[in-house]
């Protein structure tokens, strides 16, 4: 599996660039992911589900479904879709350091 | 303007949807929509339809093989130039449908057909073996338990008299599904080919932690055999399952969802053949298929056991069933038990329901058959 080197981290990662070991995340990575999602600038919305998504998967070890994280952060889908263009799977658990979604996807 | 990278949002087209069908209608379908009175099918593989105006569409209907390059469907196109006005149409079974608006041009056409060999054969109507809906298998899919294509391809060189003839008692639908998530139609198909495991998973504990959301893998398994775990790695003490492999029935259902369950193995996967699924509402309702052979091998390149298999049923099938019979309502006639002897199928404890709602199942009556089929 690869490694990822931005800053002064490195990162495994597996073929879709999700993290491989959850315990790696930092601020390294946020910005990695924004690099390569196409998110032009970090805000404090986009903070916000991350931290959502990171207290929640903490908590109950899986991801939230898509209406919590909604009705926790008060962010639409269509928000988050906005904050992240490749939606709150692909974008927001990546960035988040959560494990890639599985199932039918 | 081309696709940029550092601005991935600009110019972005999205939520159009697929276009219109109506835009890729032929004239004539278009001109008589809503107006058809009766059809026929004048031979296997083609339809003829009349239309209240008194117009007349020709289908010539052929094989597929679904899984196909874009030089075929290129070679399909061309064929459509040639003599459709560059109209064509795909089945719900992953034919292809040429339509013509007049009959002297039904030949020509089948003439073009039978140029490419035996690239387009011309069937799959009335009561036949049309296509075999069916998977990814090996070919693009992580869970399966079989191949698809090749599968399909073994047993339609098997059936292929019964796609250009009609001399069943009514249509067999065929369906194949490379694992019990069953994609497609296998569930409620006359014979229905279905990938299936016989060992439970493999837990790669060093990986599960990074990989696997664990209470969704725990929530996957339908028989409540996975349990939270903790166990040692590399000297750390890491969250993982534990699997009871004496309430895993290898469903696959827990590697969906975390990559860290691998349970695919080579001796233990093979095939199980359900048949007497039907989705018509004509005369009985539909059925769901019932499994009648618990396992056979995977032997690629050409599956001799499996292709044997549906082939008896078929001609068994064939032979005893009335008219107008789907193979499961010959089935529930003549009695499973009689169904499992005549086709010679030995009846294994496999075939007993005993998941939940299975009491429903067995017989609550004094009504049976005397069989050979119990050995």
């Amino acid at each position: 599996m690869p490694t990822i080197e931005h800053n002064a981290s490195s990162f495994e990662v597996d073929e879709d660039g999700f993290l491989l070991k959850g315990d790696d995340f930092n601020q390294d990575w946020v910005q990695y992911v924004q690099s390569v999602e196409g998110i032009p600038e970090l805000t404090d919305e986009h903070k916000k589900v991350i931290d959502a998504l990171q207290e929640y998967y903490k908590k109950n070890g899986i991801a939230p479904m898509v209406r919590i994280l909604s009705k926790t952060t008060g962010f639409p889908l269509k928000r988050i879709y906005e904050l992240f263009p490749s939606g709150p799977g692909k974008g927001a658990c990546k960035m988040a350091g959560l494990p890639k979604p599985t199932g039918c996807v | 303007m081309g696709y940029n990278p550092e601005k991935p949002m600009e110019g972005r087209i999205s939520d159009i949807g697929p276009r219109y069908y109506e835009e890729f209608h032929p004239p004539v379908i278009k001109a008589n929509k809503g107006k058809w009175l009766w059809h026929e099918i004048t031979q296997p593989g083609v339809l003829m339809h009349k239309s209240e105006t008194g117009d007349e569409v020709y289908t010539v209907r052929v094989g597929c093989a679904r899984l196909i390059s874009i030089e075929y469907i290129r070679e399909v196109c061309d064929i459509a130039d040639k003599h459709c006005d560059g109209y064509l149409r795909f089945t719900t079974r992953n034919n292809i449908e040429f339509m013509v608006d007049s009959k002297d041009k039904v030949q020509p056409l089948l003439d073009t057909l039978a140029s490419y060999g035996n690239s387009y054969p011309v069937g799959g109507t009335g009561a036949g073996v049309t296509n075999i809906v069916h998977t990814q298998g090996w070919v693009h899919c992580h869970t399966p338990a079989t191949d698809a294509s090749g599968v399909v391809k073994a047993v339609m060189d098997e059936l292929f008299e019964y796609f250009v003839t009609m001399s069943l008692p009514a249509q067999v639908r065929i369906a194949l599904a490379c694992c019990l998530n069953m994609c497609g139609a296998v569930h409620a198909s006359d014979i229905a080919i279905l990938g299936i495991h016989r060992k439970p998973p493999m837990i790669d504990h060093s990986r599960i932690t990074g990989v696997c959301e664990i209470p969704l893998a725990i929530a996957a398994c339908p028989t409540g055999a996975i349990k939270p775990a903790k166990t040692e790695v590399d000297g750390k003490e890491i969250k993982t399952v534990k699997v009871n492999n004496s309430r895993c029935m290898f469903c696959g259902n827990c590697y969906t969802m975390c990559p860290a369950m691998p349970l695919a193995d080579p001796d233990g996967d093979g095939i199980a053949i359900l048949v007497g699924g039907k989705i018509s509402n004509a005369r009985t309702m539909p059925s769901f298929s019932k499994m009648v052979i618990p396992w056979l091998p995977n032997t690629p390149p050409r599956w001799p056991e499996v292709v044997g298999a549906v082939k008896k049923i078929v001609e068994t099938y064939a032979a005893d069933a009335k008219k107008y019979e789907r193979v499961g309502d010959w089935a529930e006639r003549i009695g499973w038990e009689k169904f499992f002897e005549k086709c010679e199928i030995p009846f294994t404890d496999k075939s007993i329901d005993d998941y939940r709602l299975a009491y429903d199942t067995w017989r609550t009556s004094t009504q049976f058959k005397y069989t050979n089929a119990i050995k």
